[in-house]
């Protein structure tokens, strides 16, 4: 075999998903997968919504996964979690279950079989990859696609500015099941998010993982900016970084200097009809948007005080040798 | 040990007997007496498992489902609407290829709702690929859900337990409950081979595109096929280990040289035997009981009806625009027979409609009409006009 | 493929590798290790990147060691250049640059103090014999690189001790004559035959040298003073900057006028301001036609000092008078008595060629009794008529070769301007015997000189969201009450500072070893590997998986790596 094969094999870190997977160039969601895989370790059970991740990772023979895996349907990755984790008990094994889907599998058809599995305090973590609509049927509107996003089902037009609703709050849903862990992350910052996940790794019960994850192709973003897109989504206070305990807001990343949205949507064609010149609806929603994100800001009380070493700005510092802060 | 117990209850013994180390269920009238019965057990001690008491049906056959996978014997009832909540799941097991075993508590369908029995539920998943046994009685309901088990974990098929809504899951009768040593001797405890292991990480669900999803699907129809010995041999080992069969894949029961057959499923067949037994007909008629509707016995169903002339097929569901579902399927399988005899189809006892003794007359004396389908005991006079 | 699989079409573990994604690729990551603009900068051709990353990996010895495989002088010119590599430095653009000048006089220090000896790369002894002459700056370096490239090195100078103007011309305020005895003794002491009291012309003349040795290197500097006068007219009692300069560092003696115009931009006449100022000179004006440093001059427009030299001076009660040049000298009898000023500028003429503008109507008058030229010097011509042809300086190529003057080569301030490599500084003439040590061995080999040519990394190709503001060290500086002739005015860093400070260097150009690569490719295709990797970055990329996304490119902090498109 060619040299780099016995490097892979030497790699110092674990690796939940191995190459050769389908993802398109600059996937936020591949990206996301690997990350949270990596942090949590070859200990673990995964079980898999359908949609992207499990299309692009297993297609039959082959898998990219070095972790156990489970996929069966769109509606139940925590369902299924849930059964794994029973027999897990039964069986006195403590590998640790970690459940998987899209925004579309959890904000939408799978919100119930998760609410299930939050209430009934089953040892597992479930992660979402957040790409904001239903990526892999074609770019359709979720409940988790922000406000007035084009998306195929929401097109925008001389009636309408894009989705006319409001990106779902989930995780206030989450917090209130009362749950020991819940947080938000985002690719943009690997660091956070592989903390995150050891932290939620630790604790006996279910814990929850919304990980902001841009899809290039349903945003309309270049593959090479999904890192900058992400990163702009956390800075303008579109999507807060928080960790909640119990459902209170226990920390979140602070904001070091909030970045105006419009930085964020000129990057996405999905908002390129907020840019169109003579139409005043492109600017109400612009300032919707910062309103939008003003509120988040105000709301979990995003603006730090001072350069925090871990804040928007200080969480992916990097130095020779790694991260800067670990 | 004979014991009088409500055909729910011992069920839920039978169940506990198998030492299942997942249950999950969610109620649905008439299954709620096998969970509630369960959960007692549990409750009590008597039963070691993890009783996952979930938000539906859906999410009661994605935990079994999730709970086999990972290696443990799951079980899990329900009936009716619940059946059909789980229909995507239930495909998914069976797909999946996961060993485990459901007990359905066989209730019509909605539109109109109706809590009642007949069969149309476990008819609307027949081709999810899960092995369908149905039960006459609940002596046999105890012991098929025992040999299900055994059935599954041989076949990795997953294996639905069908016994009729009320007639048999409310009903008390006396049962010979097996005993715990006699039990674990003939089901050892379940090794699952692709069982989720991060020793072994294998990758369950996978994508199967257009150039190989026909291969998987005959490996999945051909494990059907030959679970039909599976069965035999089950039952077999079972009756050697217990004293009593349930009739391998049917029975064949009256007079040899009848050259009229009735085949039934379920409930209805001890109502025909009891007929059978106390209002002998002029005419003679052999009863067929089909136990094993999934997979489907064609070519010994094909031996069993030689020399008949006619055949009728007592069916509990309805294809509507069709007719009787079990009973296009017999003239299907017969119609390769050299001599096959005439096919008549009858509906009846939907909706939990009262099969009484007589009806046995009349499904005997349908062999005297022309061959069809028609809903046996309709009372015309309840329908308006245009329904006529 | 075994049946059982078709069992719920189940796979086993990492086998996508069997699917190479690497085929859907249209442009593949490639490292470029571009040549960082402190490098770019740097007339000694110092890799600033380079030594501070061994900096930031905690291995002095080894940064030393890579600085000095450039520029031999550490001590000396971590304290006397005026450190073009800072004011290129693309970290200023974010918030202050590097204090590369520090770390240089730190780890200059360091070696020193522990007797870290130079190193000395493996190689045949050549037989062959080559003439320095000058121990200046310029002949030092080149002595220096040749004795690393195994020649029989002789350096000859007029002077009893080697230096040049190091020792000459510069106050030991601001570099001391314990560190620049102990960096020239240590390099002296690699193997080089010095000669002193031997100057060229009075007592070895260049025909000898070429009989004698197989080439030799002119590093002899500019000693006469440039001719000046303001429309003709000269005072009686002119004195140039330099040879006061010198005078007062020899014997300590200085003229000591009420008011002192100097006329000059560079480091002579900073240098004599500050002296003469620091001596109790009331008044001392500095008149340059060039900018002050800071934001908005241009960097070929900047006085062509050390910027906190200026600053001390500012500080110490020099006054400058920026884009100014002296338009007339005020006279009584032969006697200055003032001058008069005019505003210039150096602007774009017809041809695209800077020239000095004069402004009418802003004249402007100082009242002096002296005036002091500093405006430069030029060559010497005493043994070297012959290479001079009446010229100022030896009209050199940047690799100090003369047309038709085969095994002649010269460098430092002897040689004349060459676009692309100025000279004039202490640094340039370190550089100018780096490639001419070069040139030589060429020469002497038969082949053709050659100097490492890499791409510039402009600041618009870093990707600054991986990097913090950070503050500055300050550096301790003598009160200015305390300043006086002979100690140090500005301090070194602690090792903690020099630490703190090498870390903020952004490594433009080159890898930081950060992961951000291996931590951000979506497919697993970055592969970490110290050893392997053979361009000095920490990852390979595994082709035959990179989908060519070049998500990795724009997440590189150094802008090290870059897209390049596939071959259709």
């Amino acid at each position: 075999m060619t040299e780099t094969t016995d490097l892979r094999a030497k790699q110092p870190r674990f690796r939940g998903l191995e190459a050769g997977h389908r993802a398109c160039q600059g996937c936020g969601e591949a990206l996301a997968a690997r990350l949270v895989t990596e942090a949590a370790g070859p200990d673990v059970i995964l079980t898999n919504a359908t949609g992207c991740l499990e299309v692009f990772s297993t297609a039959w023979p082959q898998s990219a996964w070095r972790v156990p895996w489970l996929h069966s349907l769109f509606e139940n990755s925590a369902a299924i979690a849930s059964g794994v984790e029973a027999a897990l008990k039964a069986q006195g094994r403590r590998t640790k279950v970690i459940a998987q889907g899209g925004d579309g599998g959890t904000f939408d058809i799978g919100f119930q079989a998760l609410s299930g599995m939050l209430e009934r305090m089953h040892n597992v973590l479930y992660v979402c990859y957040d790409n904001e609509a239903y990526m892999n049927t074609g770019i359709q509107r979720s409940s988790s696609t922000p406000h007035a996003a084009m998306t195929t089902t929401s097109p925008p037009g001389k009636a309408r500015m894009g989705k006319r609703h409001m990106k779902k709050d989930l995780l206030s849903i989450i917090a209130a099941h009362h749950i020991p862990y819940a947080a938000s992350a985002s690719v943009a910052y690997p660091q956070d998010l592989r903390r995150k996940v050891r932290r939620a790794m630790e604790i006996d019960g279910p814990t929850f993982l919304l990980v902001h994850s841009p899809c290039p192709l349903g945003w309309g973003h270049d593959g090479t900016l999904t890192i900058e897109v992400a990163r702009l989504a956390v800075q303008t206070g579109l999507f807060p970084l928080v960790e909640l305990e119990r459902g209170e807001v226990a920390s979140v990343m602070p904001l070091r200097r909030p970045v105006p949205v419009a930085e964020y949507l000129q990057r996405q064609t999905r908002f390129r009809h907020l840019f169109a010149d003579g139409d005043h609806r492109a600017r109400e929603e612009r300032e919707h948007l910062q309103a939008l994100a003003d509120y988040n800001i105000e709301r979990y009380g995003l603006m730090g005080d001072g350069d925090d070493p871990f804040d928007s700005e200080g969480a992916d510092t990097i130095r020779r040798g790694g991260p800067a802060r670990t | 040990m004979l014991e009088a117990l409500e055909g729910s209850q011992a069920i839920a013994r039978a169940v506990a007997l198998c030492r299942p180390q997942v249950v999950a269920a969610y109620p649905i009238t008439p299954q709620t007496h096998i969970v509630e019965n369960i959960s007692k057990l549990v409750a009590d001690g008597r039963l070691d498992t993890q009783l996952v008491s979930v938000e539906s049906e859906f999410s009661a056959a994605s935990v079994v489902l999730g709970a086999a996978a990972a290696g443990s014997r799951a079980y899990t009832a329900s009936s009716s609407q619940g059946i059909l909540l789980m229909a995507e799941v239930l495909y998914n097991i069976a797909g999946l290829r996961l060993p485990m075993v459901l007990t359905c508590a066989n209730r019509a369908l909605g539109a109109p709702i109706n809590i009642w029995n007949d069969h149309q539920d476990s008819m609307a998943v027949r081709d999810s690929g899960w092995i369908q046994l149905h039960c006459a009685d609940n002596q046999e309901a105890v012991d098929t859900t025992i040999q299900a088990f055994r059935i599954s974990e041989a076949t990795d098929l997953p294996v639905m337990v069908c016994m009729d809504g009320f007639v048999l899951t409310h009903t008390l009768e006396t049962i010979e409950m097996p005993d715990h040593k006699v039990v674990d001797k003939f089901l050892p405890p379940f090794k699952f081979a692709r069982a989720l292991d991060p020793r072994n990480p294998i990758s369950l669900g996978t994508l199967v595109g257009p150039e190989y999803f026909s291969e998987i699907r005959h490996a999945q129809h051909k494990a059907m096929t030959d679970a039909l010995e599976t069965i035999v041999e089950v039952d077999r080992l079972w009756e050697k280990a217990s004293g009593r069969a349930c009739g391998g894949l049917f029975t064949v029961e009256g007079p040899a040289d009848a050259k009229v057959g009735v085949l039934a499923m379920g409930s209805v067949v001890s109502t025909f035997r009891e007929a059978m037994a106390e209002l002998p007909s002029r005419k003679k008629a052999k009863l067929i009981n089909l136990r094993a509707f999934r997979p489907f016995p064609a070519a010994a169903l094909m031996a069993a009806c030689e020399g008949l002339t006619d055949i009728v097929v007592v069916d509990r569901a309805l294809s509507p625009g069709w007719g009787g579902i079990l009973g296009g399927e017999v003239k299907a399988v017969l119609a390769d027979m050299k001599k096959p005899p005439r096919v008549h189809n009858v509906a009846l006892g939907l909706g939990g409609r009262d099969v009484p003794l007589e009806a046995w007359t009349a499904v005997v004396a349908e062999a005297k009409e022309p061959a069809g389908f028609r809903i046996l005991d309709l009372e015309p006079a309840k329908l308006e006009p245009s329904d006529l | 493929m075994p049946v059982t699989m078709t069992k719920g079409a189940f796979a086993k573990a990492g086998t996508s590798l069997a699917f190479k994604t690497g085929t859907w690729r249209s442009a593949r990551p490639v490292h470029v290790h571009a040549a960082a603009p402190c490098h770019r900068a740097c007339p000694a051709g110092e890799d600033q990147q380079a030594w501070l990353a061994r900096m930031q990996e905690g291995r002095p010895r080894e940064a030393w060691e890579s600085l000095v495989a450039a520029n031999p002088l550490p001590a000396v010119t971590g304290r006397v250049c005026p450190h073009p590599c800072e004011s290129a430095c693309n970290r200023g653009k974010l918030d202050a640059p590097i204090a590369i000048h520090a770390l240089e006089r730190w780890l200059g220090d360091e070696a020193i103090r522990n007797g870290w000896t130079y190193p000395i790369p493996t190689g045949q002894p050549r037989k062959e014999r080559v003439a320095v002459v000058g121990a200046g700056p310029a002949g030092l370096s080149a002595a220096y690189h040749l004795v690393r490239r195994h020649y029989n090195v002789v350096l000859f100078d007029s002077m009893p001790e080697a230096g040049g103007l190091l020792r000459s011309a510069i106050p030991p305020t601001r570099l001391p004559r314990d560190v620049l005895d102990k960096e020239l003794s240590r390099l002296l002491a690699l193997g080089i035959e010095f000669r002193p009291r031997t100057a060229l012309g009075r007592d070895v003349s260049l025909d000898e040298l070429r009989n004698e040795f197989d080439a030799v290197f002119l590093g002899v500097g500019a000693g006469k003073s440039r001719h000046w006068d303001v429309d003709g007219a000269v005072p009686a009692d002119l004195h140039e900057g330099l040879h006061l300069l010198k005078e007062w560092l020899q014997v300590g003696a200085l003229p000591m006028p009420k008011a002192v115009a100097i006329h000059g931009g560079g480091n002579t006449a900073v240098d004599l301001a500050r002296v003469m100022k620091r001596a109790g000179v009331p008044e001392v004006h500095l008149i340059t036609a060039s900018g002050l440093p800071g934001p908005d001059t241009e960097p070929d427009d900047v006085l062509n000092v050390v910027p906190r030299e200026f600053e001390q001076a500012v500080e110490e009660g020099v006054k400058f008078y920026p884009h100014r040049t002296i338009n007339r000298l005020i006279m009584r009898g032969s006697k200055v008595v003032g001058v008069e000023m005019v505003r210039l500028k150096k602007l774009p003429g017809a041809n695209g060629r800077k020239t000095r503008v004069a402004f009418e109507g802003t004249e402007t008058v100082l009242h002096v009794d002296m005036v002091v030229p500093a405006i430069g010097e030029v060559v010497d011509p005493a043994g070297v008529e012959a290479l001079l042809h009446g010229k100022d300086y030896f009209p050199a190529d940047r690799f100090g070769r003369l047309d038709g003057q085969a095994g002649i080569f010269v460098g430092g301030d002897a040689r004349a301007w060459v676009k692309g490599y100025p000279n004039g500084t202490v640094t340039a003439a370190v550089g100018d015997g780096r490639r001419a040590a070069e040139a030589i061995d060429a020469f002497l080999s038969g082949r053709a000189p050659v100097e490492e040519e890499r791409p510039p990394i402009p600041y618009e190709a870093l990707n600054l969201a991986y990097y913090e503001p950070s503050t500055r060290i300050e550096l301790p500086t003598l009160a200015l009450e305390r300043r006086n002739d002979s100690d140090e005015i500005e301090g070194g860093p602690t090792a903690a500072q020099a630490a703190a400070e090498a870390d903020r260097c952004f490594s433009c150009g080159n890898c930081l070893a950060c992961d951000n690569c291996w931590t951000l490719c979506p497919d697993n295709a970055v592969i970490k590997t110290v050893e392997t990797a053979s361009d000095g970055s920490h990852y390979v990329f595994d082709l035959e998986y990179c989908k060519g996304c070049g998500l990795c490119a724009h997440e590189c902090p150094c802008g090290f790596i870059a897209m390049e498109a596939e071959a259709e």
